[in-house]
């Protein structure tokens, strides 16, 4: 067995005193389900972790009827996410999408915060969300500040946040009409996942998995050039899964079935 | 708040039904102190990844990795091992039906297999085939005995409320 090296603890349930100690060395740490095996790998190695996990303000789920939203937090896992009843109730996809991750153990410790930051591209939870318009909360001890998920996530592997700054909550709108999520998966990460949300005018598409980051385009219902032009013009990733023409290809056809758009 | 960046911190964990309190370096997993430091040799470790499921125990009714899980998160908790799962020498229902329906070769990913369905089966004791496929989709066997092992997990699901009523008498 790979032996991690020795590593401190910082654990409080105090959310001031994780913001002091967190920095590249002292890494935030909840399930543990990325970090843990980068560190076994040594492409992480911080001096210290940072336990998240005793801090309530991370771990709430909390619905906003007159906003119409579910401010998530960064703690929570993905089986409580995909049993939450608001959850289910509000945001039937994302319930859905987060009871698919990975596997039964995965779903157990891995948290919404955890997937996001870690922004590994193979994620389901990262294009629902950009495709569900939610935004993040993101905090210092400079103080606090919201950004969309599409902004959080800018690359593969890489977020905007500072080294200082963790993901506390996620404030995701209730679903609209119309909305869907598909994806194509041998292993334990998605090799292509697709959000759609149809309504009579307007196509809304977010691709992820096979992209490095989720990536969303509106287009006018009915216009089959226009989402064949969106397609052709992503960049796929070339990987054990298979080669970019072969998504590219199979992103085509589940749009042209599911739309109905066939040109 | 412990104080910053300790290495190591007390332990005070359940195991299969002992108490145990220990003092434990943050680095250490949960696999590590089962099988190094308890001689819980019931639990495999394989891939490191949370990939093959051989390394699975449960920590509150929950299924975790064992060999990605840091042994300073058990504090409070109560761990299930499949060495946890006879009563004397009776198995667990689970453990019967795999032996019933020959779901092992080697045997080696057998704990966790068993771990697995033990997890789902006190959760959902009425589990429908394709939950249980779907399930146990996160663990593998290289002797190919996928077959075998739906078929157990089958029949423990049918057997285990009859079982339990059993133990009631």
């Amino acid at each position: 067995m790979a032996v991690l090296p020795e590593l401190g603890l910082v654990r409080s349930d105090d959310l001031d005193e994780v913001l002091a100690a967190v920095d590249y060395d002292h890494a935030p740490y909840a399930g543990g389900t990325e970090l843990v095996p980068a560190m076994g790998l040594g492409l992480r190695r911080p001096t210290a972790i940072v336990d998240l996990k005793r801090v309530e303000a991370l771990k709430g789920i909390e619905v906003d009827a007159g906003a119409g939203t579910v401010t998530v937090g960064a703690a929570v896992t993905h089986r409580r996410l995909s049993d939450h009843p608001a959850v289910r109730e509000h945001l039937p996809t994302l319930a859905a999408a987060a009871s698919w991750v990975g596997n039964a153990r995965v779903r157990s410790t891995g948290t919404v915060g955890g997937n996001l930051c870690f922004a590994e591209p193979r994620s389901d939870l990262g294009c629902v969300l950009v495709a569900l318009g939610a935004t993040a909360e993101a905090r210092s001890t400079r103080g606090a500040r919201t950004l969309p998920i599409d902004e959080l996530i800018v690359g593969a592997f890489e977020t905007s946040l500072a080294e200082d700054e963790i993901l506390t909550t996620v404030a995701v709108p209730f679903e609209p009409p119309g909305m869907s999520y598909w994806k194509l998966q041998s292993y334990e990460r998605p090799t292509l996942g697709v959000s759609l949300v149809v309504s009579e005018s307007q196509w809304e598409v977010t691709v992820g998995a096979a992209t490095e980051r989720p990536t969303r385009a509106v287009i006018a219902a009915g216009d089959a050039t226009g989402l064949v032009a969106f397609v052709d013009g992503l960049e796929l990733s070339d990987d054990m899964t298979g080669p970019p023409e072969y998504k590219r290809s199979v992103l085509q056809a589940y749009l042209d079935r599911t739309l109905g758009a066939a040109p | 708040m412990t104080s910053p960046a300790a290495t190591s911190t007390v332990v005070r964990v359940r195991v299969n039904g002992h108490e145990i309190e220990s003092l434990v370096p943050v680095r250490l997993t949960v696999a590590e102190l089962l099988r190094d430091r308890l001689g819980l040799t019931g639990t495999k470790v394989s891939c490191e990844m949370q990939v093959c499921g051989v390394c699975t125990v449960l920590v509150d009714g929950d299924p975790v990795s064992s060999c990605t899980a840091l042994a300073c998160d058990l504090d409070g908790t109560d761990v299930l091992t499949v060495e946890g799962l006879a009563q004397g020498r009776d198995l667990h229902p689970v453990q019967e039906a795999f032996m019933a329906a020959n779901a092992l070769q080697c045997g080696f990913c057998t704990p966790g297999f068993i771990m697995m369905a033990v997890a789902l089966l006190e959760d959902h004791p009425d589990a429908e085939p394709d939950e249980i496929r779907e399930w146990m989709d996160g663990n593998l066997c290289r002797c190919t005995g996928y077959a075998p092992i739906e078929t157990a997990v089958t029949v423990a699901a049918s057997r285990l409320p009859a079982a339990t009523a059993e133990d009631d008498q």
